[in-house]
């Protein structure tokens, strides 16, 4: 059996560091938590009074037989007031609770989304884009259970047991001092809950983890295990880790069935022998009243009923905190995007692109560009021809500021590409990705995208530029027609089209293609050359090409392998040189 | 109530763990009910003046007894309960994941693998819900509901019992009010949270379009709104949610005063003492427990009602391949197709028309055509993941693999899929996949055989190198390599290579079937393929076209005839020497 296991627990010292810093973003909300505070401590005040005032009545008319109408009359006017202010108190108590836990979760979610947004490509490289997800949603959902239930429960709690210990004290100093020994009791019953459960807890979560990653598995491979006769091996190696499983989950069962209620509940017991030996030897020596004994039972009954409560959350909280671990460690990253200097000096006006001596590489050892020089005039179209993992993609990932370069110089217009003002920047370079990337919305929400300020002309002029409005004026709904996840509804050349409508209506001074090489429809195909054509007319233009076809009237080409400029020149003076372009240009007009 | 009927197979199967359990649940309530007594006892001791040590110590003495038992017994229904309901998720893991084991790929064609995996979760989670929590609550309401009212009655007063309940059953209608509410505000709010987590997925997957843009901002602005969505509906439930507590509060007051103040009137014509009175006032806040259980109990029936459902569902489909075969022997021989036509399920179109041919033990088939020209169609119908018609006849040494037991047919293939999945766990367990007790000389021997031994021994953990998300990330044509080490390991009878050939470079395939000619002479392969110098040595090739054979023959006879195989073969080996030119100026330009 093969160990995947993979447990998260975090050691004390870890949760309390976790939880401060949880516990700082309720800072803003200071007044939502006074208001809070201020609803528990009535809520719970108006609690301790209800048995003061049965033992009221209990002693000073009950035993007495003495019932004079007044007092009588007022006692069940405190007895309602008490009772109508605890309701409205514990309402809104509840409320503003679930109101703050929302709201520090919200800011705590609004960071962590401008946390994504701020880091770099190199960091999306390398984390799965599932698990940023599971940080923003899962792992922030966990952080609410934990402040609504666990964190009102533990307030809670924490207020019950003080007041009735208060009114313990009110009541009888003596008793209340001796029911004081049943708190280290407690509280070592739960230290070790505390350390037995996290191992098991943890354990069992990991393994129904890998049974579920197991199920997720199988299922989708089980062509190959069939197919292979391994389904009984499976299904053994399967049994074994839900057999571990069912142990640790016993384990957990025995453990709460040990040392959670059963354990408090007779812990109470004990404690009301306590009072009843207490109340009966004092009654042998002096008189002691029965409302005393009632209140003093009930205030015990409400010192134990939340430590049952807090203990049963123990492990909602741990599960939180690791979660927040998990989201703080995002928050700490700091593989950022590059970042500009001295923001806005410069102007982009003509887009004449320059590079000048630029060796870059990703993991600081291997350089994927080196010592590339190049400039691209106003207006023309320069393209980038090389094999797969020749360096063209780094070019524009340099260009785009998707990644950090230290060697040599990139400048547009000849100020370096550091110093624009992003916003600025990226208004004027407009990159078309392999890629179409789609989002749910609407056929023009696709090509406005943030833009709020796009008159739908602009979005129809785009689309038309782009010859993108044949197809569009076919949707039933034309602009407004809504686009499922990822467009799966239309075809790979009208995304395609899509995206560059959307990269048009920027109008940009620089535009910077890079082709798609999965095939496309052959009749979009035509339309798409087009309208590349008509894009890179009077513009300033980079362009990777895989299909030399399509750059043939390129200014220059730069032949590129290994990260270096090994051929420039236009078409014909490359196919003349007889080198690596003229190669893979035969190459490519064989396959036709 | 219906899912206790459906689920009456496990409880009898588990008859002692829930007896015994109930039992425990019973003498808990019955030992629950003794305190209040004590306590009432002693208080009129004390106003009575009639108390003595003697008493004293016997009160003690019963409690402590009280406490000792309850902590015993409360700790053995749980592990009684809570174990058999634990057993009842492991059981149906177990059945479930069987059963998806047992299912035809037309199964999971039809089914979205995350409905699969809720399943395997969510629903088993609800229906041990109800074999656990669901089981107590009803039983907890039932038994302590019944025990506490009861005693009320009984040992203090019917009267006084029947008026402190008035106000009770308006806190079961009231709670279970508020509780169809918020499932419909919580649907809301589970919906708004849901927008934000495809708001999430969307950022993030198209995070090279934002940045390419520079809208990070405006994307943070939309996520502002949709979470401040999330907060206001949620706070909509938490209005709702928050009425609860109070509710219990004031039924619960109402109650207290009701029976303190006809309590005092009965104290008072000493129809009872003041002992009895605080017992009743005891007795009144342990019910407070059962009807809140029975409220909830409703909820988990409904839960676990539903998914039980989903999850029977399941379980009674039928795998869609026939098990009633006639032989468990391994059939040698010929391979013989003879299929008029073959449709897939669901579809009008004819996937394969008049597939007739034979082939001898020793031989190699070789399959090319067009993406979608039947190529795979006839692999999945020689390895039974559909079915013919009775018209068509697939045979292996004249028995018809449907009359094959299905695991003994699967035992002489080796198969190496197109879209070569292999396991995240380690090179050399997804190698040895067959029989993980392989020795390592066996485990080298195939991946040497597929070419891949080199590779595996330049990874840092060599073969126990983990493959997938959590290890390495393989290249396509590294895990051609490892599927292919697989199916070659158990030296297969009949070996299938579905276009497994594709992310391989020209000479890596040559020296891949040159190790399979020369280890396989005496078995049968079956090479499907997208480049022709993949088959080229092949016995009988079948050019596929509209899902008939367009052309058929040995390499040297299809290039006779002037055919599809013959174009293709020709461009594709003009392709070859231009990239080999290619490749050379490329390397050369290294220093």
């Amino acid at each position: 059996m093969e160990a995947q296991t993979e447990i998260l627990t975090l050691t004390l010292k870890d949760q309390l560091r976790v939880l401060l810093r949880l516990l700082k973003y309720t800072l803003p909300f200071k007044g939502l938590i006074a208001l809070c505070v201020l609803m528990l401590v009535t809520s719970t005040v108006m609690g301790v009074m209800t048995p003061y005032l049965v033992m009221i009545f209990i002693d000073n008319y009950l035993t007495l037989s003495y019932f004079p109408e007044a007092d009588i009359m007022w006692l069940i006017i405190a007895f309602i007031m008490v009772n109508l202010i605890a309701i409205v108190t514990t309402y809104a108590q509840i409320y503003y609770l679930q109101k703050l836990a929302l709201k520090v979760i919200q800011q705590l979610r609004i960071d962590t989304f401008e946390k994504v947004g701020n880091l770099g490509m190199k960091y999306f490289d390398k984390v799965p884009s599932g698990s940023v997800v599971s940080r923003l949603t899962n792992d922030t959902q966990a952080i609410v259970d934990m402040f609504t239930n666990v964190l009102g429960t533990f307030l809670m709690a924490l207020f019950m047991v003080v007041s009735s210990f208060v009114m313990m004290f009110i009541l009888d100093v003596k008793l209340a001092f001796i029911a004081l020994i049943f708190m280290p009791l407690i509280i070592l019953i739960l230290l070790v809950y505390r350390k037995y459960s996290a191992k098991y807890f943890s354990h069992a979560r990991a393994l129904l983890s890998d049974m579920n990653a197991k199920i997720a598995e199988s299922i989708e491979g089980m062509k190959i295990i069939q197919v292979f006769n391994q389904e009984a091996r499976l299904q053994q190696e399967f049994e074994a880790i839900n057999e571990s499983h069912y142990k640790y989950n016993m384990q957990n069962i025995k453990l709460d069935g040990l040392l959670l209620r059963p354990a408090i509940d007779m812990i109470y017991i004990l404690s009301i022998i306590v009072i009843l030996t207490y109340f009966g030897f004092l009654s042998f020596e002096t008189s002691v009243t029965a409302g005393v004994i009632f209140a003093f039972i009930q205030y015990m009954e409400r010192f134990f009923e939340p430590i049952n409560q807090v203990s049963m959350s123990l492990n909602i909280f741990q599960q939180a905190l690791v979660a927040a671990s998990r989201v703080f460690t995002l928050m700490d990253d700091d593989r950022l995007e590059p970042a500009q200097n001295n923001e806005g000096t410069g102007q982009i006006t003509d887009g004449v692109v320059e590079f000048k001596n630029v060796t870059f590489s990703y993991d600081g050892k291997n350089d994927v560009l080196k010592d590339i020089t190049f400039t691209v005039p106003k207006g023309t179209t320069t393209a980038l021809v090389g094999h797969t993992g020749s360096g063209k993609s780094s070019i524009i990932n340099l260009i785009m500021r998707f990644y950090e370069f230290n060697q040599g110089e990139i400048s547009i217009d000849g100020t370096s590409i550091k110093s624009f003002d992003k916003q600025d920047m990226k208004n004027n370079i407009g990159l078309v990705l392999q890629d179409p990337f789609i989002f749910y919305g609407t056929v023009r929400s696709n090509i406005e995208l943030y833009d709020s300020q796009m008159t739908i002309d602009k979005v129809q002029w785009a689309a038309d530029f782009v010859n993108a409005d044949s197809f569009i004026n076919k949707l039933p709904n034309r602009y407004d027609e809504k686009v499922t996840e990822k467009g799966t509804d239309f075809s790979s050349g009208e995304r395609q089209l899509l995206a560059f409508a959307r990269t048009m209506a920027k109008e940009p001074k620089i535009l910077i293609l890079d082709e798609a090489t999965a095939n496309i429809d052959s009749t979009t195909e035509t339309v798409i050359q087009t309208s590349l054509q008509k894009m890179r007319t009077g513009r300033t233009t980079l362009a990777i090409a895989h299909r030399l076809s399509t750059i043939q009237d390129a200014d220059e080409i730069l032949v590129l392998n290994k990260g270096e400029i090994v051929e420039r020149g236009n078409h014909d003076e490359l196919v003349k040189l007889n080198g690596i372009y003229f190669k893979m240009y035969q190459l490519q007009n064989s396959q036709q | 109530m219906r899912v206790f009927k459906d689920l009456w197979w496990f409880f009898s199967s588990e008859k002692k763990s829930y007896l015994i359990g109930l039992l425990m649940l019973i003498l808990v309530a019955l030992l629950e009910l003794v305190p209040p007594q004590i306590i009432g006892r002693f208080i009129d001791g004390i106003t009575m003046e009639t108390l003595t040590v003697n008493t004293l110590f016997m009160f003690s003495g019963i409690l402590l007894l009280v406490a000792i038992l309850a902590y015993i017994f409360r700790f053995f229904w749980r592990v009684m309960i809570f174990g058999a309901a634990n057993r009842l998720g492991k059981l149906l893991r177990k059945t479930l994941f069987k059963k998806y084991s047992d299912m035809s790929p037309t199964f999971f064609g039809k089914r979205r693998t995350g409905d699969l995996m809720a399943h395997a979760t969510n629903d088993i989670n609800a229906v041990q819900m109800t074999a656990g929590q669901g089981i107590l609550t009803i039983a907890d309401s039932i038994i302590m509901g019944t025990a506490v009212l009861v005693t009320m009655a009984v040992t203090v007063s019917p009267k006084l019992t029947l008026i402190a309940l008035i106000p009770l059953p308006f806190m079961v209608i009231l709670t279970s009010y508020y509780g169809s509410v918020l499932s419909r505000l919580f649907r809301v709010a589970q919906a708004a949270f849901s927008s934000l987590n495809d708001k999430s997925q969307e950022s993030v997957a198209g995070v090279k379009v934002i940045k390419t843009f520079g809208y990070e901002k405006d994307d943070l602005k939309d996520f502002e709104d949709l979470s401040e969505d999330v907060v206001n509906k949620n706070l909509k439930v938490a209005k709702v949610d928050a009425l609860f507590d109070p509710t219990i509060t004031l039924i619960i007051a109402i109650s207290y005063f009701l029976s303190i103040f006809f309590g005092a009137r009965m104290v008072i014509n000493e129809e009872i003492s003041l002992g009895q009175l605080v017992t009743f006032t005891t007795y009144l806040g342990m019910m407070i427990w059962p009807l809140l259980a029975l409220g909830w109990f409703f909820n988990l029936m409904e839960r676990g009602k539903a998914s039980y459902d989903r999850i029977e569902e399941v379980l009674q489909t039928k795998s869609g391949i026939g098990t009633n075969f006639t032989t468990r022997q391994l059939p040698k021989g010929d391979i013989v197709f003879d299929i008029d036509q073959f449709k897939f399920d669901g579809s009008d179109d004819s996937a394969l028309t008049d597939i007739s041919f034979t082939l001898k033990p020793g031989q190699t088939l070789g399959i090319v055509g067009r993406t979608g020209s039947g190529k795979s169609a006839i692999i999945r119908l020689l390895l039974r993941e559909y079915d013919t018609d009775s018209d068509s006849l697939i045979s292996i040494g004249g028995v018809n693999i449907k009359d094959i037991e299905i695991s003994s047919l699967r035992e002489k293939f080796g198969y190496v899929p197109q879209d070569n999945f292999l396991f995240s766990t380690t090179i050399r367990n997804n190698i040895a996949f067959t029989d993980p007790t392989l020795n390592d000389k066996t485990i080298h021997k195939a991946a040497d055989l597929a070419y891949i031994h080199n590779d595996i021994m330049d990874f840092h953990n060599g073969y126990e190198t983990i493959v997938g998300e959590r290890g390495v990330s393989l290249s396509g044509g590294q895990k051609q390599r490892i599927s292919i080490a697989r199916a070659l390991i158990q030296s297969p009878d009949i070996l299938i290579l579905d276009d497994s050939l594709s992310a391989v470079d020209a000479e890596t395939e040559k020296a891949i079937l040159a190790n399979i000619k020369k280890v396989r002479s005496d078995k049968t392969n079956i090479i499907t393929a997208h480049r022709m110098s993949a088959v080229r040595d092949a016995d009988l090739i079948l050019v596929m076209e509209d899902g008939h054979i367009a052309e058929r023959g040995n390499h040297e006879a299809l290039m006779q005839n002037n055919g599809w195989y013959q174009e293709t073969f020709r461009a594709q080996s003009l392709k070859e020497s231009l990239n080999d030119a290619l490749n050379d100026s490329l390397e050369g330009g290294r220093d």
